[in-house]
């Protein structure tokens, strides 16, 4: 039975879309270009986790980077300190990540909205602390730690290699993609829905939206978990600023700036975040900037300022992001069509 | 207690900050009956409603569903036991569409049946359900519509549909006919009627239009500052004195 | 025990500097329900007008230039927050999580545009030699500039108190934390209020990034955003909108994390972070909150 058939219709579209970008993939023939899109690639992934939460389940969480860490770390450690391989390093990457979003999230959501924002945060904060402290020995007393080339398969490692990380990084956006999809569309994806509008009436329909929130939270854990993991192998290593604060901002300009709940919204925002940073800083270096004055120039070297700037204007001009400007411009279009 | 009580309060109390909001109310609704609850505006009926369905914690008093003490239960295991309610400003979950929002009370009340694994559209029954409490409520048309975009009737109407579904033994209906045209007043009375009539539930229900209440209800309940003034038939009801002057004497 | 009490007051004192922060955070969540993530780039505005005050104003290194560099770095964060209130929060009167976001924004870019200005290094801040100075209590010794901040501190909560308590708009200010729609339906404009609030917490903010290059011995562009985390833990510990409890709250995280720390290499950042969970755990509203409806 095909009872939302427009809510189904872009997903062999974006099918589509991801099969032709691989295919021409050995046209983008730049290591370093290649290097710049697995990354982005990446961070749409963990935009999409952190949509799961607030664009899906209403969840402001300022903590989400500590999951995106600790699969990271978890696969690092366990590969740089007992040897194993990526796979079984992978599988206890993600339990360890599973076991911390229980407990933070059986903790954090005993209180709602912005004591809930804070909560999170404090936690993270105390895994970047752990991590930047370099708290028992976890990476071997430098600053990164670093990823153990012998761990994972020979066709990641190298710039020569680089296609095949970016190959990776497209998996695994792909494979976030369908997991979100799949959630939001289930029944319990419908309640995270309906709790994101009003919480009490789902409470009154017999529904416990703790144990739902949790569910939540911890299924968007261990997404960012996994795509921490894929992280450490496209990067090289785990480092301190994966769980910082920072990133989960990031996030959250991400999935705000391209568009709120819609999925492909938090893929925009992700790919043009990474994208736009990177660029930014090359149009700096190439001196495009030289014409302004020092005191506007500086902070615009910044990308983050514009950025920022841009993320503001956003959210107070333009509530839906790029996905919201672009339907009420397809609406508009549609409607003076007919 | 009686045993034909499908729910009953005893002495119940809510106070904030010293201010009595509900103060040692206490009241049987018998199994199968229309009890309405009126009473001026700020008189406790909604907070009565949000005590005995939980989202707000008693300060005194208990509450009982059928023979089980719930005064202490999170609302969830309450309605999991057959308590329903609607909302006096409308909660449909707007973004949500029509027929989704009313699949989710199915199912909910299917106990258990929640899957992360099933998509939610290809669980059958609960859209069977879903379909019929549509239809009952004659919305049935209007299933993709996302429930933001309804008119406020028919949000009322797929208020009551929810609570249909939901399998409910006993519906609180928080002022059903609230900002309801006068036209379609007649139409909402009778799918209230058709509640305890066609389907067997419990009603409880507070609500403003004296008509409506006195036309629907087998028994009046009248709440005057956080108190109790009397339950007893209608025609008791409006006879009574201290009811006249506390409340029909005024907006009558 | 000599050290015990060395780092003790050394605790108080940070504490003094984190409810520098947690006060006017708490006061503008429990008015406006705002969470304002733009907090942390008032203290570190006002860092930076006192580096730059006593570095290029008067770098006389006295008692003196050192106060009016106080009193112009609460000014900086007062008027920072104002215009963040004016042109940002007003717009979105009732869009809470919007106001939150674009309190993010703001933070962001501040945070960019100090380290476009200033550069990533921090800038060292030379407080006056006097207060190198220790005082000594027993046989322990505790730097002088701890006792500043614990007096700093002390002067803003009294200053508060006496605020909340015996001024017309701290009678507004106070209604307006239990019950904003009740002052809003008996007619009083409590936009004012929101202005005042965001002033009062934009200055003591300020202050606490004057007291922060001392504590810090310098800043840098996230100077801010460190505070800010253990001001945030400081607001839930001691119960949003209450000022008395972020007090307590401050002194209670401020000597765990020192003390902690000092025993245990680095582990004080992480215990206060247990002690926020154990709060939550046992008492979710914070230690003198009000409890969340």
């Amino acid at each position: 039975m095909n009872l939302l058939p427009s809510k189904y219709r872009f997903v062999p579209v974006v099918l589509m879309l991801l099969a032709a970008v691989s295919v021409f993939t050995p046209v983008v023939d730049d290591p370093g270009l290649q290097q710049t899109f697995a990354v982005a690639f990446l961070f749409a992934a963990l935009a999409l986790t952190y949509d799961l939460l607030l664009g899906f389940t209403g969840l402001l969480s300022f903590g989400h980077s500590l999951f995106y860490a600790a699969g990271a770390y978890g696969a690092a450690y366990a590969m740089a300190r007992w040897e194993w391989q990526i796979i079984p390093a992978t599988i206890f990457a993600l339990f360890f990540a599973t076991a911390i979003a229980l407990f933070t999230g059986a903790t954090a959501l005993r209180v709602k909205g912005i004591a809930f924002a804070m909560v999170t945060l404090a936690f993270a904060e105390a895994g970047h602390v752990i991590a930047t402290l370099n708290l028992w020995g976890l990476s071997n007393g430098d600053i990164t730690l670093q990823l153990r080339p012998e761990s994972v398969p020979e066709f990641f490692l190298g710039v020569n290699n680089t296609r095949n990380l970016f190959l990776l990084s497209l998996i695994t956006l792909a494979i976030i993609y369908l997991a979100v999809w799949w959630l939001t569309q289930s029944s319990v994806g419908r309640v995270w829905q309906a709790l994101r509008e009003n919480e009490e009436r789902v409470s009154v329909l017999g529904l416990r939206p703790f144990s739902f929130k949790l569910i939540a939270f911890v299924l968007a854990g261990v997404m960012a978990a996994f795509v921490g993991v894929v992280a450490v192998i496209v990067t090289n290593n785990a480092n301190p600023s994966m769980g910082s604060t920072g990133t989960t901002i990031s996030l959250l300009l991400m999935v705000i700036l391209g568009g709120i709940a819609t999925r492909w919204g938090a893929v925009i925002g992700g790919v043009l975040y990474v994208v736009l940073s990177q660029r930014l800083t090359t149009l700096n270096t190439e001196g495009a900037l030289s014409s302004f004055p020092e005191w506007i120039g500086g902070p615009m070297s910044e990308p983050a300022f514009i950025l920022g700037v841009i993320f503001i204007l956003v959210v107070m001009f333009s509530p839906g992001g790029i996905a919201g400007a672009l339907y009420r411009l397809k609406m508009k279009f549609g409607s003076s069509v007919k | 207690m009686t045993s034909n009580a499908a729910l009953s309060v005893s002495d119940l109390s809510l106070a904030i900050g010293g201010a009595k909001i509900v103060e040692g109310v206490s009241l049987e609704v018998i199994a199968g009956e229309t009890l309405g609850v009126i009473g001026p505006n700020g008189a406790g009926k909604t907070s009565l409603f949000n005590l005995i369905s939980g989202l707000r914690p008693v300060t005194r008093g208990k509450i009982y569903l059928g023979d089980d003490d719930i005064t202490n239960e999170s609302p969830a295991s309450r309605a999991s036991k057959g308590l329903g309610r609607t909302f006096q400003t409308s909660s449909v979950f707007t973004l949500l569409p029509v027929l989704e929002n009313v699949r989710l009370a199915a199912e909910a009340a299917m106990g258990g049946s929640m899957r992360i694994t099933r998509r939610a559209y290809s669980f059958k029954p609960a859209i069977a359900k879903a379909e019929e409490a549509l239809a009952a409520v004659g919305l049935a048309d209007k299933r993709f519509t996302p429930a933001g975009a309804l008119s406020h009737g028919d949000k009322r109407r797929l208020e009551i549909a929810i609570v249909l579904a939901s399998d409910a033994k006993v519906v609180m209906l928080d002022e059903p006919m609230a900002g309801m045209s006068v036209e379609n007043v007649p139409v909402l009375t009778e799918i209230i009627r058709s509640l305890s009539r066609d389907y067997g539930r419990t009603v409880l229900m507070v609500e403003h239009h004296m008509h409506v209440v006195l036309g629907l209800a087998d028994r009046v309940a009248v709440m005057h500052q956080g108190e109790l003034l009397i339950c007893a038939d209608p025609q008791t009801v409006v006879k009574d004195p201290t009811v006249q002057s506390a409340y029909l004497g005024k907006s009558l | 025990m000599e050290i015990f009490i060395t780092l003790f007051i050394t605790g108080v004192g940070l504490g003094a500097l984190y409810f520098l922060v947690a006060a006017g955070l708490s006061l503008i969540y429990g008015l406006m329900d705002v969470l304002n993530f733009a907090h942390g780039a008032f203290l570190t505005a006002g860092a930076y007008a006192t580096w730059y005050f006593t570095t290029y104003v008067r770098a006389d290194g006295s008692l003196t230039s050192y106060a009016i560099s106080l009193l112009i770095a609460g000014l900086v964060g007062a008027l920072f927050a104002v215009a963040t209130e004016q042109i940002l929060i007003k717009y979105l009167y009732n869009r809470h999580i919007d106001q939150a976001l674009v309190t993010v924004g703001l933070g962001f870019v501040a945070a960019s545009a100090y380290l476009g200005w200033f550069g990533t290094d921090p800038l060292v801040v030379l407080p006056p030699v006097d207060l190198y100075n220790v005082v000594q209590i027993g046989d322990a010794f505790v730097g002088l500039d701890r006792f500043l901040y614990i007096g700093v501190a002390a002067i803003v909560l009294l200053a508060n108190f006496l605020m909340l308590r015996y001024t017309r708009i701290g009678l507004i200010i106070r209604a307006g934390v239990e019950n904003r729609n009740m002052v809003t339906a008996l007619g009083i404009d409590v936009r004012k209020a929101f202005t005042f609030v965001f002033f009062i917490g934009g200055f003591a903010a300020g202050l606490g990034g004057a007291l922060a290059t001392t504590y810090a011995s310098g800043v840098g562009p996230t100077l801010g955003d460190s505070f800010l985390i253990y001001a945030f833990i400081t607001v839930v510990i001691g119960g949003m909108g209450s000022v008395p409890g972020t007090a307590i709250a401050a002194v209670l995280v401020g000597t765990t994390q020192v003390l902690v720390n000092y025993y245990v290499q680095g582990l004080g950042d992480f215990v206060v972070v247990l002690l926020l969970a154990l709060v939550l755990l046992v008492r979710p509203q914070g230690l003198l909150g009000k409890v969340v409806r």
